[in-house]
C-alpha cells in the first residue's frame, strides 16, 4: 500500500496510567503485536471508547487516498468524498510529525528511536526499533487510523 | 495661537547662564519705576481710585481689563507690570541672608572690617578663591575653611581689635560677645567695667546687671557700617562675587514693590471694596510702620519707643520675605499669617515645581476609562465630544486641500470637521461657527492653517498618573467613537497600572509634525511593549484574555466545523476584514469531524499561507509536572512554526512578566506588529470564545464537597494536635529552642508555621477535590486571577491572621480578645480562622480577620507616600544622567559616573537571555525548524566547531565584543559536544537517523548572523536617559512591594529590614541601618566545632554569663569582692578565656579599676579590692558588684549576637556565621573568619572598612536582594548605576537633600528639589552663575532638554576669517623703544 509509513496491532496496555486528568481526552499506553513497539497515544474517549484490553490496527499514512498519492495540501470537504481509505477505519485523525529523536536514557548504542506526532494537540509518542520509523521525516504530514479487532 | 515647530536656529537669543545676586539698593531704583511713599491704598474720599504714590498705583501695572497700565498703556493682557520701590527708614536684616551676615560678621574684624587672617593665610586663600574656574561646590567649602579658619582668631591681625563670637541672639538680632574669651579678671574687661563705675556710683541696682554690659547687640546700622567697610580686596575672601552682590547689599534699606500683576486685588461682587494679596498688605503694614518711625523721629519720641518701631520693622520686613519664620515672641506674633514670597516659590504648588517644572498645558482631556478589547494594542478610542474639541494644526498642501475644504464646510459641531483657519500670510484667524463655511473653504490657499478636528489615526498622548515610569504616558492612535469614556485594549492596563473602577487618564495632542512623529517612533506604545526594568514583556495578555486562551486550547477542546467557523470569524475585524484563513486539517476526520482548540489558536499567530510568521517555543508552563510535552497535565508548551503542537496557554506563556512568552518571541523575532496584531487576534478570539462558551462564578462553585470537608477537618485538627503539643512541651519545659531565640520566640516561631500551612495545604487538597471545570480553579490554573490560597480561603479555611509578621498580639490583658483565657495560646485564641467565607467566620474570627485587613490597608497608606518621595529624590539625583557619544555615562556638567554603560553598553530592553542579548538555545531550536534546508545534510560535531571559529574570525563579526565571542563560541562547542556524543551512540543507517540532532551549515551561519543582528539591535543608544530610567527601575517597583518585613533564609528569627524600608536605607545612604548583618565566611566551613569556637570569640560575652557567684567579702580589716568563675561553663561554651584574659578584661573595662586591686587567687577566683577613698566603703563595693557581670571579657562590644548557619544546598553542609550588629572590621580580624569572604549589609559599615568600590559593590547587591526578595527582576544595570552615581564623589552619598546638595553644581535644580529658599539665598550670597545644562534647568527655562533626542547637536563649520597674531606684549614695547629711539 502507497503512502503507508507503519502499520501493526497494538494492545491497550495502560490507560491514564498517571491519573485522569481530561474529561474527553484519555491516553494509551499500549505494545504492538509484530515489531514491539511502544505506543503512547492521546484520543478521544467521546467520540472513540477503547478499554484496557483492547486491540486494535493502528496505521500511519501519508496520504488518505488509497492510490497513494499525496493530499492536495488543505483540507478541503469536498475531497473527502470517494475513495478514501479512511472508510475502512473507525478512527482517524491528522497531525504532524515534530520531533524525531533517539533513547537518551541509555548511554549504551541502540537504534531505538522515537517519534512524535501532534495530532492538534492530541501526541503521539511512537518508540521502537529505527528501521520500523523508516520514512519518517520531521513536518510531514502524518495521517493515523485506527480500527478496533474483535476478538 | 499654534506653537510653531521648535527650530533652535530660529532662536535669536540663547540663555547662556542665569547668574544669581543681591540687588543693590542703587539697582532697585534703576529698576523701579515709582517710589512709593503713601502708606493709604485707595483715596479716602471718591470711591475706589488707586492713590498716586500708593502701593496700588496705576504705574505699576494692571490688573483688571477696564484700565490699562499707567507706564506703558497696555493692556492686562500685554502689560508685564512694573516695579516700584520703598526705602526703609531704618536698615534691617534681611531674612535670607541672615545666617550669611553672621558669617561674614564672624570673618571680620568688628572693627577694621578686615578680615581676620594673617596676611600668608590671606595670601594662600586669595590664591585659591581668585581661580575663576571654581565649582560651585569647591567655593561652599572654601568659604566653610575660611570662615573655620577666621572664627579662631581672637584678635584682628591688621588693627589688633578684640574680637568675640558672633552668634544669633533671639529673632533676628546678632550678639557680638567681645570678651568672651577672656577672663573676668583680665585687665581689659576691667577697663572696660572701669567705664561704668561712674554710672554704678549713682544707681548701686546696676551692679548686677554689669556683667551684660560685655556684650553687645549689633544693630543693623551698625552692621551695615561694618559691611560697607569692608576693604574691596578682601570681599573675594568672603566668596561673594563684586559683580553680583557686594556685603553691603545683605542689609535692607530699600525693598522693590513687585508690579501690580503678581499681587492681584481681587474685586469682588458680593461686597463692597476690594480684596488685596497678602504682598500688599504687608507692604502696606510696612509703610505705616515705616511712617510711624518718621513721625516718631520727628517729634523727638523716647529711644524705647523708637527701638521698638525699628524691631517692628524689622519683623515685618522678614515676614514679607518669609511668614513661616519660627520664633517670634507671642505679643508681635501677626494675627493672620499670609504667604510671604518665600512662600510662593517652595513647596509642590511654589513657584517652582507648581509653575515652572510642570505647567498647565492646552490640547488635553481628561475623562473615565473603560475596556474595550476590540481595539487594537496601539488605539485609543476618544469620545467624538473630546475629539470635535482637540484640534490639530494642518498645513493645507496640494494633497490634502480637498479633505481641508471638506472638513472647514463641516464646521467646528460635525465630528471630522475643524475649529479655525489661519491664513498663511497674515496669520489672521477665523473661527468658523461663525462666517460663511462655504466661502472659507473657497478662500483656503496652500500655507494655510486649518485647525482641524483629532481625527482616526492621529497621534495622542495618552497618561495616567502617578506617572511613575516612562511607560506611564504612551503614544497611541485615535480612534474616534461614540459615548463619553476613554477606550483602549486591556493588554494596555499594566504598563499605565490602570482598571476600570472609576480610574480617569489624560490625553494629549501633539501640535507639530516633528512631535507626531517622535511620538510614535519613541513613545509609541508598539515600541514600548517591553519594559526597560529588565526587558520582560509589560503588555501582554490579561486575566480573560489569558483564561479564555487557556480554556481553548485545553486538549480536551473540541469545535466542529460550525463552532470553528463561527469562532475564527472573529478575527476578521478592522483592518484583517478581507483576511483569508486557512483553516487546517482537523484533527479528527471519524468518526466526527473535529478540531482541536490548539489549532484554532495556532490560528491566530498564522492565520494563512501568506502568513510568514514562524514563531518557536517550546517552554514550561505553570503546571509542568515532568516527561516535557507528554506531562500529564499537558503544560509544556511546544509551538513550532506558528502551530501549537502541545501544551495549554497560560500566564506564563501569555501574560506579562516573563520572556518565555509567545508575544515576546514575536516582538523580538517578528517585530513589534506582529506582535501586537497577534494580541490583537487573541484578545478578540479569546473574549469571543469566552462569551459563546460562558464562564461565571457561582455558588455552586465554592460550595465544598464531603470528601474536601473531610480533608480539612483532618488539616485543621492535625495543626490543633501540633500545636497544642509545643504548647504542652513548653509548658513542661521541653521545648527546644531555635538559635537566639527564647522559648517564647521559638514556640511562637514553630506554631506560625505550622498554622500557615494549613491554608496552603488547603488549597493543594482543593485543587485535587474540585472539578476542573470550576470557575476559581480555572482562573488560578490560568494565572489569570486569583491564586489557591484565594480559593481555599473562599472553600476551605481562611488561615492564620498575621499581624506584622506575628499571630495576634494581646490586646486585653494577657489576651488577645475577652472570649478567651488569659495565657491562652490556642490557634483560635490568636488569630486562626478556621471557617471559610463560605461557612461563614465566628464573631470572634471575623474581629481577627478585621485586624488584619486594617494593617493592609494603612500599610499601602504609607507606602504610597513613602514610595512616591522615594521615587521623586531617585529622579532628582540621576534625571540629568545620560549616555553620550563615547558610550560614557555623564551627568549634565560633564562629568563621567560610568565609563561604559553597564559595563558592557547593553541596552536592558533588548536582554532576551539572563543579562545577555541572545537567548542561544532557543535562537538556534527556532533556526533549525523555521529554516529547514531540507536538501542539505546534517553537520557533525568537530565540524561545528570548526565552521563556528572560521565564521567568527572574518571581517563580518569584527563588530562584536570578545566575551560575546566567547559566549557564542562556548554555547556551539557544547552543543558540538552533545551531536557527537548522540551520533556515537546511533548504529544503523536508516535515512530517519539525518533528523536527530539535525544541524546544518546554512542553519549555522544563519544562527551566528541572528546572533549578531541581535546583538547590535542591543547596543545602547547615545542619548539614552539612562539615569532616568534606573531611577523608575528601582523606584516603581517600590509601589508594588508589600509586607515590610521577611524572613532570612534559613536562619530563624535572623530578621532583615526587607521592601521600601530597607530600600530607603540603602539610597539614603543611612549609617545606622535597622538591622545590621555580617555575613563572615569560616576558614574551616565543614566542622560545626570550629564554627561554634569563632562564634563564642565574636559573640559578647559579659562576666555575669561565666561567674559561679560574686560575693562581698568583709574581713576585720579588710573587704574585697570575690568572684568565682564557672570553669565548667567556659568549657562548655568553647570560650577562650581563662583568669587572667578576664582580668585584663577588667582592668581595661570603664570601671578603672587598678591593676593592683584586681587580684588573681588560683584558676578560678578572683578578688577585686575596692578603691580606699573617704567615700562609703560598703557603697563602693555594692556598686561594683553590680557593674561587674556586664563586663565583657570576649567578643565585639557592638555585636548582640551570631548565628551559625549551615548552607546544604551544595550536598555538603557548610557552615558561616551571620553577625548582627556593626563593626565589621573587627569580625573580619577575628581569628578563624576568612576575612576576604566577609560582608557587611551595611554600606557604610563596608565603605569605612574597605573603601568605596566595595561600598558600591554593597549597594548593588543589596538593592538586588531586596528586590528579588519580593519576586522582582530588576536588569543589574540599573542598580549598577544607581550606585556608581551615589560612590561618584569618592564618599557614599545618599540620595536625599544633603546629598543631593553635593552631587550637583545648578542651584535651580536644588531650588525645584527641596529646600527651596535657602538654595536660592546662598546662590545670591555666592553670586552664583547657573550654566542651563541639566533637565530640570531646561524645563524651567523651556528650553529642549539634552538627553535623548536632544543630545544630538549638528556641529557646523563656520566660514570665519582666519585668527590674527596677537602682538605680544614684549613686541610692542620693543616697537615702543624704537620709536623712543
Amino acid at each position: 500500500m502507497a503512502g503507508v509509513l507503519f502499520e501493526d496491532i497494538f494492545n491497550v496496555k495502560d490507560i491514564d496510567p498517571e491519573g485522569k486528568k481530561f474529561d474527553r481526552v484519555i491516553r494509551l499506553h499500549c505494545e504492538s503485536e509484530s515489531f514491539k513497539m511502544d505506543l503512547i497515544l492521546d484520543i478521544n474517549s467521546w467520540l472513540y471508547p477503547l478499554e484496557l484490553g483492547d486491540k486494535f490496527r493502528l496505521v500511519l499514512a501519508t496520504t488518505l487516498r488509497e492510490d497513494g498519492y499525496p493530499d492536495g495540501g488543505d483540507w478541503n470537504a469536498a475531497e473527502m468524498e470517494g475513495g478514501s481509505r479512511a472508510n475502512s477505519f473507525e478512527y482517524v485523525m491528522s497531525g504532524k510529525v515534530y520531533r524525531i529523536e533517539g533513547d537518551e536514557a541509555n548511554n549504551e548504542p541502540s537504534s531505538r528511536l522515537s517519534a512524535y506526532v501532534s495530532f492538534g494537540g492530541l501526541l503521539m509518542r511512537l518508540q521502537g526499533d529505527a528501521n520500523n520509523l523508516h520514512g519518517f521525516e520531521i513536518d510531514q504530514h502524518m495521517y493515523l487510523l485506527m480500527k478496533k479487532l474483535a476478538f | 495661537m499654534v506653537k510653531e515647530q521648535y527650530r533652535e536656529t530660529d532662536v535669536a537669543r540663547k540663555i547662556s547662564h542665569v547668574s544669581f545676586g543681591v540687588d543693590s539698593r542703587h539697582n532697585m531704583k534703576q529698576q523701579a519705576h515709582l517710589h512709593v511713599v503713601a502708606k493709604n491704598l485707595y483715596s479716602q474720599d471718591n470711591g475706589h481710585i488707586p492713590l498716586s504714590y500708593g502701593l496700588l498705583d496705576k504705574k505699576m501695572g494692571t490688573c483688571s481689563n477696564i484700565n490699562n497700565c499707567g507706564t506703558c498703556e497696555k493692556s492686562l493682557n500685554e502689560c508685564i507690570g512694573h516695579f516700584g520701590y520703598v526705602d526703609l527708614e531704618l536698615p534691617v536684616f534681611h531674612v535670607g541672608y541672615f545666617r550669611s551676615i553672621i558669617g561674614i560678621l564672624q570673618t571680620i574684624c568688628k572693627k577694621c572690617s578686615c578680615v581676620m587672617l594673617n596676611s600668608k593665610d590671606k595670601k594662600l586663600f586669595l590664591d585659591r578663591v581668585l581661580n575663576s574656574n571654581l565649582n560651585y561646590l569647591t567655593r561652599k567649602a572654601l568659604r566653610k575653611q575660611i570662615l573655620e579658619k577666621a572664627k579662631k582668631c581672637n584678635t584682628c591681625p591688621y588693627c589688633g581689635e578684640l574680637n568675640g563670637t558672633v552668634k544669633k541672639a533671639g529673632l533676628l538680632k546678632i550678639v557680638h560677645e567681645k570678651y568672651k574669651t577672656k577672663k573676668a579678671t583680665d585687665p581689659v574687661i576691667q577697663l572696660k567695667l572701669t567705664e561704668y563705675h561712674k554710672v554704678l556710683e549713682d544707681n548701686k541696682e546696676l551692679e548686677n546687671i554689669l556683667q551684660g554690659g560685655l556684650i553687645t547687640i549689633l544693630n543693623p546700622l551698625e552692621v551695615l557700617g561694618i559691611l560697607e567697610r569692608i576693604p574691596e580686596k578682601d570681599i573675594p575672601l568672603l566668596m561673594m562675587n563684586p559683580e553680583c552682590s557686594v556685603p553691603k547689599d545683605l542689609i535692607l534699606t530699600r525693598i522693590p514693590v513687585p508690579p501690580i500683576s503678581i499681587r492681584p486685588s481681587i474685586v469682588s461682587d458680593l461686597k463692597a471694596g476690594t480684596n488685596e494679596d497678602n504682598l500688599t498688605m504687608k507692604l502696606t503694614e510696612i509703610l505705616f510702620i515705616n511712617d510711624a518711625i518718621q513721625r516718631h523721629r520727628q517729634c523727638g519720641m523716647k529711644v524705647q519707643m523708637y527701638n521698638e518701631d525699628w524691631e517692628f520693622l524689622q519683623l515685618h520686613c522678614a515676614l514679607y520675605i518669609n511668614s513661616e519664620m519660627s520664633g517670634i515672641p507671642l505679643n508681635m506674633q501677626p494675627k493672620k499669617s499670609g504667604r510671604g514670597l518665600v512662600q510662593r516659590l517652595k513647596g509642590k504648588q511654589g513657584r517652582f515645581r507648581g509653575n515652572l517644572s510642570g505647567k498647565r498645558v492646552d490640547f488635553s482631556s481628561r475623562t473615565v476609562i473603560s475596556p474595550d478589547p476590540n481595539l487594537r494594542i496601539d488605539q485609543v478610542g476618544v469620545p467624538i465630544h473630546v475629539a470635535k474639541i482637540l484640534t490639530y494644526p494642518e498645513r493645507v498642501n496640494k494633497c490634502n486641500i480637498e479633505l481641508m475644504r471638506r472638513l472647514v464646510q463641516n464646521g467646528p459641531d460635525i465630528h471630522p470637521g475643524a475649529n479655525f483657519v489661519v491664513q498663511g500670510k497674515t496669520q489672521f484667524r477665523k473661527f468658523l461657527r461663525y462666517g460663511n463655511r462655504q466661502k472659507i473653504a473657497q478662500d483656503l490657499q496652500y500655507g494655510d492653517k486649518v485647525e482641524r478636528h483629532l481625527c482616526d489615526d492621529d497621534v495622542v498622548l495618552f497618561n495616567r498618573q502617578p506617572s511613575l515610569h516612562k511607560l506611564s504616558i504612551m503614544a497611541h492612535k485615535a480612534k474616534v467613537l461614540e459615548n463619553r469614556t476613554f477606550r483602549f485594549n486591556e493588554c494596555v492596563c499594566t504598563p499605565y497600572n490602570a482598571d476600570f473602577d472609576g480610574d480617569e487618564m489624560n490625553l494629549h495632542l501633539p501640535q507639530t509634525e516633528e512631535a507626531r512623529a517622535e511620538a510614535l517612533v519613541l513613545m509609541g506604545n508598539k515600541s514600548n511593549l517591553v519594559t526597560p526594568r529588565n526587558g520582560e514583556l509589560l503588555i501582554a495578555a490579561t486575566q480573560d484574555f489569558i483564561t479564555g486562551a487557556y480554556l481553548l486550547t485545553q486538549k480536551d477542546t473540541f469545535l466542529n466545523k460550525s463552532q470553528v467557523s463561527q469562532l475564527i470569524s472573529c478575527l476578521l475585524a478592522g483592518l484583517d476584514t478581507t483576511m483569508s484563513i486557512n483553516l487546517p486539517e482537523p484533527a479528527i476526520f471519524k468518526p466526527a469531524i473535529m478540531w482541536t482548540g490548539k489549532q484554532i489558536f495556532s490560528l491566530i499567530l498564522k492565520p494563512n499561507d501568506e502568513c510568514c510568521v514562524k514563531a518557536n517555543l517550546k517552554t514550561k508552563g505553570r503546571a509542568y509536572t515532568s516527561n516535557e510535552e507528554l506531562c500529564i497535565n499537558d503544560s509544556y508548551v511546544i509551538i513550532r512554526n506558528s502551530e501549537l503542537i502541545a501544551g495549554s496557554m497560560d500566564k506564563s506563556t501569555l501574560g506579562s512578566g516573563s520572556k518565555q512568552n509567545i508575544f515576546y518571541i514575536l516582538l523580538r523575532d517578528w517585530g513589534e506588529d506582529i506582535a501586537a496584531i497577534v494580541m490583537w487576534r487573541l484578545a478578540r478570539l479569546s473574549s469571543f470564545f469566552l462569551m459563546n462558551r460562558g464562564f461565571s462564578i457561582g455558588i455552586g462553585d465554592v460550595t465544598p464537597g464531603h470528601s474536601l470537608l473531610k480533608a480539612k477537618q483532618e488539616l485543621v485538627n492535625n495543626g490543633y494536635g501540633k500545636c497544642t503539643e509545643y504548647i504542652k512541651k513548653m509548658e513542661n519545659g521541653q521545648l527546644s529552642c531555635q538559635p537566639g531565640c527564647t522559648e517564647e520566640e521559638s514556640l511562637e516561631a514553630m506554631i506560625l508555621k505550622e498554622l500557615s500551612v494549613i491554608r496552603d495545604h488547603a488549597g493543594k487538597v482543593c485543587l485535587k477535590e474540585l472539578h476542573p471545570s470550576n470557575s476559581p480553579l480555572v482562573m488560578a490554573l490560568s494565572g489569570s486571577k486569583g491564586s489557591f490560597i484565594n480559593i481555599s480561603q473562599m472553600i476551605a479555611c481562611v488561615g492564620q491572621q498575621a499581624i506584622s509578621g506575628h499571630r495576634v498580639p494581646n490586646g486585653f490583658e494577657d489576651r488577645a480578645l475577652p472570649h478567651f483565657e488569659k495565657y491562652s495560646k490556642t490557634p483560635a485564641a490568636k488569630g486562626f480562622v478556621e471557617n471559610s467565607f463560605y461557612s461563614g467566620l465566628t464573631p470572634t474570627e471575623f474581629f481577627f480577620h478585621t485586624m488584619g485587613g486594617r494593617e493592609g490597608l494603612v500599610d499601602t497608606a504609607v507606602k504610597t507616600a513613602e514610595t512616591g518621595y522615594m521615587q521623586r529624590r531617585l529622579v532628582k539625583s540621576l534625571e540629568d544622567l545620560c549616555l553620550h557619544y563615547d558610550m560614557t555615562v555623564r551627568n549634565s556638567v560633564g562629568d563621567i559616573v560610568q565609563v561604559l554603560y553597564g559595563g558592557d553598553a547593553m541596552d536592558p530592553t533588548y536582554m532576551e537571555g539572563k543579562d545577555c542579548p541572545v537567548d542561544y538555545k532557543r535562537l538556534l531550536d527556532d533556526i533549525k525548524s523555521r529554516s529547514f534546508y531540507s536538501n542539505e545534510d546534517p553537520l557533525d560535531g568537530p565540524s561545528i566547531i570548526k565552521a563556528t571559529s572560521e565564521l567568527l574570525m572574518s571581517e563580518e563579526y569584527s563588530c562584536l565584543s570578545e566575551e560575546f565571542k566567547q559566549e557564542l563560541g562556548q554555547f556551539l562547542k557544547s552543543i558540538a559536544i552533545k551531536i557527537a556524543r548522540v551520533r556515537q551512540h546511533i548504529k544503523t543507517n536508516a535515512t530517519v537517523n539525518k533528523y536527530i540532532e539535525r544541524l546544518t551549515v546554512s542553519q549555522l551561519v544563519e544562527f551566528i548572523h541572528t546572533c549578531k543582528e541581535k546583538y547590535m539591535k542591543a547596543k545602547i543608544e547615545p542619548g539614552t536617559a539612562v539615569g532616568a530610567l534606573a531611577a523608575q527601575s528601582i523606584g516603581e517597583p517600590g509601589t508594588q512591594m508589600t509586607l515590610k518585613t521577611f524572613h532570612f533564609a534559613g536562619v530563624a528569627s535572623m530578621n532583615i529590614t526587607q521592601g521600601v524600608p530597607r530600600i530607603k536605607e540603602i539610597i539614603n545612604a543611612n549609617p545606622r541601618i535597622s538591622t545590621p548583618i555580617i555575613t563572615a565566611a569560616l576558614e574551616v566551613d565543614t566542622d560545626p566545632e570550629f564554627a561554634r569556637r569563632v562564634k563564642s570569640r565574636i559573640e559578647k560575652t559579659t562576666l555575669g554569663e561565666i561567674t559561679e557567684y560574686i560575693e562581698e567579702i568583709y574581713l576585720p580589716d579588710d573587704c574585697f569582692l570575690l568572684l568565682k568563675i564557672d570553669i565548667d561553663r567556659i568549657k562548655l561554651l568553647k570560650l577562650e578565656v581563662d583568669v587572667n584574659s578576664i582580668r585584663y578584661s577588667l582592668c581595661t573595662s570603664k570601671l578603672k579599676l587598678h591593676p593592683k586591686t584586681v587580684v588573681i587567687q588560683g584558676d578560678s577566683i578572683i578578688t577585686i579590692y575596692p578603691n580606699k577613698q573617704k567615700h562609703n566603703l560598703s557603697h563602693i563595693l555594692t556598686q561594683l558588684k553590680d557593674s561587674i557581670p556586664n563586663v565583657i571579657v570576649k567578643g565585639i562590644a557592638s555585636v548582640s549576637r551570631a548565628v551559625i548557619h549551615n548552607d546544604d544546598s551544595s550536598g555538603k553542609t557548610r557552615y558561616k556565621l551571620f553577625v548582627e550588629g556593626d563593626n565589621m572590621r573587627d569580625v573580619m580580624a577575628t581569628i578563624g573568619i576568612k576575612g576576604l569572604k566577609t560582608t557587611s549589609n551595611n554600606t557604610i559599615e563596608v565603605f569605612r572598612t574597605l573603601g568605596i568600590e566595595a561600598a558600591r559593590a554593597t549597594i548593588m547587591t543589596e538593592i538586588k536582594l531586596v528586590m528579588e526578595n519580593h519576586g522582582m527582576s530588576i536588569d543589574r544595570r540599573h542598580p549598577m548605576l544607581v550606585a556608581d552615581l551615589m560612590t561618584s564623589r569618592g564618599e557614599v552619598l545618599g540620595i536625599t537633600r544633603q546629598g543631593l546638595a553635593k552631587m550637583k553644581e545648578s542651584v535651580l535644580n536644588l531650588a525645584s528639589f527641596e529646600k527651596t529658599a535657602d538654595h536660592l539665598f546662598d546662590a545670591a550670597y555666592y553670586g552664583q552663575k547657573d550654566a542651563i545644562s541639566g533637565v530640570s534647568e531646561s524645563i524651567i527655562m523651556g528650553i529642549p532638554v539634552p538627553v535623548g533626542t536632544g543630545i544630538f547637536k549638528l556641529l557646523h563649520k563656520a566660514d570665519k576669517d582666519a585668527l590674527k597674531p596677537r602682538t605680544l606684549l614684549f613686541d610692542s614695547f620693543s616697537q615702543n623703544s624704537k620709536v623712543n629711539v
